[in-house]
């Protein structure tokens, strides 16, 4: 008996001493950013990856022919400067001359035409090939109606000139080259190492930061690039934690293991006032959809009323987290919003909507479902609103909540009266946000089909003059929100960050983009 | 005796995992919600060109073949979710984790357990006993989740005695084993009481407290041999749970085990990962029963392995 005690305490020992033997936790923070993201990213190959996480460590490694300013803007990055046809439909590209991938070898037009077709090839089934779709051919050959991949619109005339041929103008392209799936890829290295070629050892990148570690699901570690042609970042090294818990990330930061994190909602109103918190608006927007083939709401009449029946300001009370009540749906900080657009909380006007079409009181009215996918937040806001539709139309709405999966099962096959979706930007320009209601848009289940809708989206897309750009979405949100109403937005998100007072040069913008290499460390904690 | 005892038992454990395996894949595509179902729809020739590269435009019984060949030749396939790796990779990086914090729970649960079972048995009905007997319900009775958030506020965030989360070095194991454990070792104290008080009625331990025999010796040469085996019965499906990791206490200090895939990989339809957590669970469980039939023979001579 005392020898099993003995070895077993030997063994629980050699645990004990084996977990020692790790890496001791941050000591010396000089340096050093040190930040949370949500989960281990899926994939750091940028023609796959499609969620947040992986773009957050992406973009820091590498970058494409252009990056977002502090407004949003799309500026010159490896292309140097870029030429658009008369006809708007062919961009050229010139690119620097003195980007380099962290082998030593030089960044060429090659490895944007590689990357752009690749990311097209049926092969590679990247989800977000999509985002190529302006240029000719491009959505042929992803679908596999074309085979040769030199009849897609993309080709480098030689090292430093990329010539792109769209099929239509379309004036936020630049946009599109600021996003991930875009950047230029090593042909080489992809044969050589296969779907392995994003291990630290294999990865090859040329931006300002290298990729030095990535303990799945655990930690990722960039050291800075001192080949970076925009000059060595301040920062030596960036850490990334994978802290999924939002509470904990909070203590990491509070206890000085993080230098910056994003607030929970349940504990905005006890950090606002402190000098580290910071509140910036969120390029997503939160709306309720009806389905526009299902009574009661193939009446336009019962969803103006629905729409007009709800005082969006009670959600930031009841969610705490800064959001933007909306009525309109091109979000705050991004090009042709405008809050004047939309059906106002007008509840008597809401009555009046209803009895006109045959439903006095809600009396006679078919039973009303509202579906959304099972989250604390989804549900406070359907509680909410579900509340202000009784006081303020006298209308019962049942709630349906269901697993994210079986929901998008059921929005596709059956969609329900009234359901909850969001969404967020791909690129900051309102195209982004409008085309998702047009006739063809797989993400529109409202069966809402707008003609002139639809030819009005088309024109923005590629109309260049900001003032007619601006009234055209002007108009299309009033359809959208006030004329036809097959949504009705609710808010738009906000960020909500606490950042130690020791790290300058982050800067916030809408997009939740983070460029570090602007960022130091003034002082060690 | 010992080997032919082992064949045997792992002969037995290749239908029971076979059956496991079959039943996981059917009901996996039953649940409604696919892979790659996302609220940003994609256009249909995307969708169809990512299924083809998982065979998911198979027809379901070849879907199951080709799983199974794999399986046979140890390969799990790749994960839906992490795109370029395996699940052999995902597990791979997870499972030690898992494992190491599993074994120190598991290390904290048994010799907690056992002390204050042996304390609580020997002053039986005092206060003492009524104390710990009271602090071990509530042990259990206690979500981990609300436990491991309590020392995180008390032994970090108040008093910064540990590390509220990550796992770097020993200090950052001492509050999640803390969470992981107390349950098991408050369940191991009551079951080391009751299992004592009944051992020490029996005649020979009469007899050899009346020969003159210390308690200490009584209690460790006599008694605890014999009151230790239901706490072995448990110790096997115990160790099996512990080891591959809990969901609630990795989510919240952070630590990379394998634990969450048995929520996450269900809630992304990651098909393999989903088959691939299941059977290293009930190879576990076999392995852990199978390691707890032998501990019997070594701890009772007449218990005789068949």
């Amino acid at each position: 008996m005392k020898r099993w005690i003995f070895l077993s305490g030997l063994f629980f020992l050699s645990i004990v001493l084996f977990l020692e033997k790790r890496p001791a936790g941050e000591l010396d923070t000089k340096s050093v950013f040190r930040m949370n993201i949500t989960s281990e990213p899926p994939t750091l190959d940028w023609s796959l990856a499609t969620d947040n996480v992986s773009i957050r460590v992406i973009e820091n490694l590498m970058e494409g022919l252009a990056e977002y300013d502090d407004q949003l803007r799309p500026q010159p990055a490896i292309a140097a400067r870029w030429d658009l046809s008369p006809d708007g439909r062919r961009y050229l590209f010139h690119l620097r001359e003195d980007v380099f991938w962290s082998d030593g070898k030089r960044v060429t037009a090659h490895d944007f035409e590689y990357s752009w077709k690749r990311l097209l090839d049926p092969k590679t089934a990247s989800e977000y090939a999509y985002f190529l779709y302006d240029i000719r051919n491009a959505a042929e050959y992803n679908s596999g109606e074309i085979k040769n991949a030199d009849q897609v619109g993309v080709k480098a005339l030689d090292e430093t000139t990329l010539q792109v041929d769209l099929k239509k103008p379309a004036v936020y392209f630049p946009s599109i080259t600021t996003f991930t799936a875009t950047f230029p890829l090593r042909r080489d290295l992809i044969e050589q190492y296969g779907d392995r070629w994003t291990e630290p050892a294999h990865l090859i990148t040329c931006g300002p930061f290298r990729l030095k570690e990535w303990r799945h699901e655990y930690r990722l570690i960039l050291k800075a690039n001192d080949r970076y042609y925009g000059g060595r970042p301040a920062l030596d090294q960036i850490r990334f934690y994978v802290v999924e818990e939002e509470t904990t990330a909070l203590t990491l930061y509070e206890t000085g293991y993080l230098d910056r994190v994003a607030l929970p909602p349940v504990a905005i109103p006890r950090y606002r006032n402190r000098p580290d918190y910071l509140h910036a608006p969120f390029l997503r927007g939160y709306y309720y959809g009806f389905n526009t083939e299902k009574p009661p709401f193939n009446d336009v009449r019962v969803r103006q009323a629905f729409s007009m029946a709800i005082d969006r300001n009670e959600i930031p009370r009841i969610l705490n987290g800064g959001e933007i009540p909306a009525t309109s749906w091109i979000p705050e900080g991004m090009f042709g919003h405008n809050p004047k657009i939309g059906l106002g909380f007008n509840p008597a006007k809401a009555r009046a909507l209803l009895a006109e079409a045959g439903y006095p009181g809600g009396a006679g009215l078919p039973a009303v479902r509202l579906a959304f996918n099972t989250d604390p937040t989804n549900r406070l806001i359907a509680e909410n609103i579900q509340a202000q539709w009784k006081r303020n139309l006298g209308v019962t709405v049942d709630l349906d909540n269901m697993e994210w999966k079986v929901y998008l099962k059921r929005l596709k096959e059956d969609t329900p009266q009234i359901f909850r979706l969001g969404w967020g930007a791909d690129y900051p320009d309102p195209d982004n946000f409008m085309n998702l209601f047009t006739g063809s848009s797989g993400n529109n289940y409202t069966r809402w089909k707008n003609a002139d809708y639809d030819r009005l989206i088309s024109e923005a897309a590629s109309e260049p003059n900001e003032l007619k750009r601006r009234a055209l979405y002007d108009e299309t949100q009033r359809i959208l929100t006030e004329s036809a109403v097959p949504i009705m937005p609710l808010f738009f998100a906000a960020q909500n960050l606490l950042i130690k007072p020791s790290i300058q040069g982050l800067k916030v913008n809408a997009m939740d983009i983070l460029h570090l290499k602007q960022v130091r460390r003034v002082s060690s904690e | 005796m010992i080997l032919y005892f082992i064949f045997r038992r792992i002969l037995w454990a290749i239908p029971v995992l076979w059956v496991v395996a079959t039943v996981t894949f059917l009901i996996m595509h039953v649940v409604p919600g696919g892979p790659f179902d996302k609220e940003k729809k994609l256009p249909p020739e995307i969708k169809a060109n990512v299924e083809a590269k998982y065979h998911l435009d198979q027809p379901i019984p070849r879907q199951y073949l080709l799983y199974m060949k794999g399986l046979v030749q140890g390969d799990l396939g790749p994960s839906y979710k992490y795109l370029g790796r395996t699940v052999n990779d995902v597990i791979g990086d997870t499972l030690p984790v898992s494992v190491q914090l599993g074994l120190l729970a598991l290390g904290f649960a048994i010799l907690f357990g056992l002390i204050a079972g042996m304390i609580s048995s020997a002053t039986a009905h005092s206060l003492w006993d009524r104390i710990s007997m009271f602090i071990a319900t509530a042990g259990i009775s206690t979500p981990n989740f609300v436990l491991g958030a309590l020392l995180i506020y008390l032994l970090s965030h108040r008093y910064r005695l540990f590390p509220p989360a990550l796992w770097e070095g020993i200090s950052n194991a001492v509050l999640p084993s803390i969470a992981l454990g107390l349950a098991p070792a408050a369940y191991i104290a009551r079951l080391t009481r009751s299992s004592i008080l009944e051992t020490n009625r029996q005649d020979y331990v009469r007899t050899a407290r009346s020969k003159g025999l210390s308690e200490g010796a009584i209690l460790f040469r006599h008694i605890l041999k014999n009151a230790i085996s239901p706490i072995v019965t448990i110790v096997g499906p115990l160790t099996a749970a512990l080891v591959t990791g809990s969901f609630v206490v990795e989510f919240i200090f952070s630590i990379p085990g394998m634990g969450k895939f048995f929520i996450t990989a269900v809630t992304n339809r990651d098909y393999p990962l989903i088959m691939g957590v299941t059977l290293v669970y009930a190879v576990l469980i076999v392995i852990a029963n199978l390691l707890v039939d032998i501990l019997y023979t070594l701890i009772d001579p007449r218990v005789k392995l068949q």
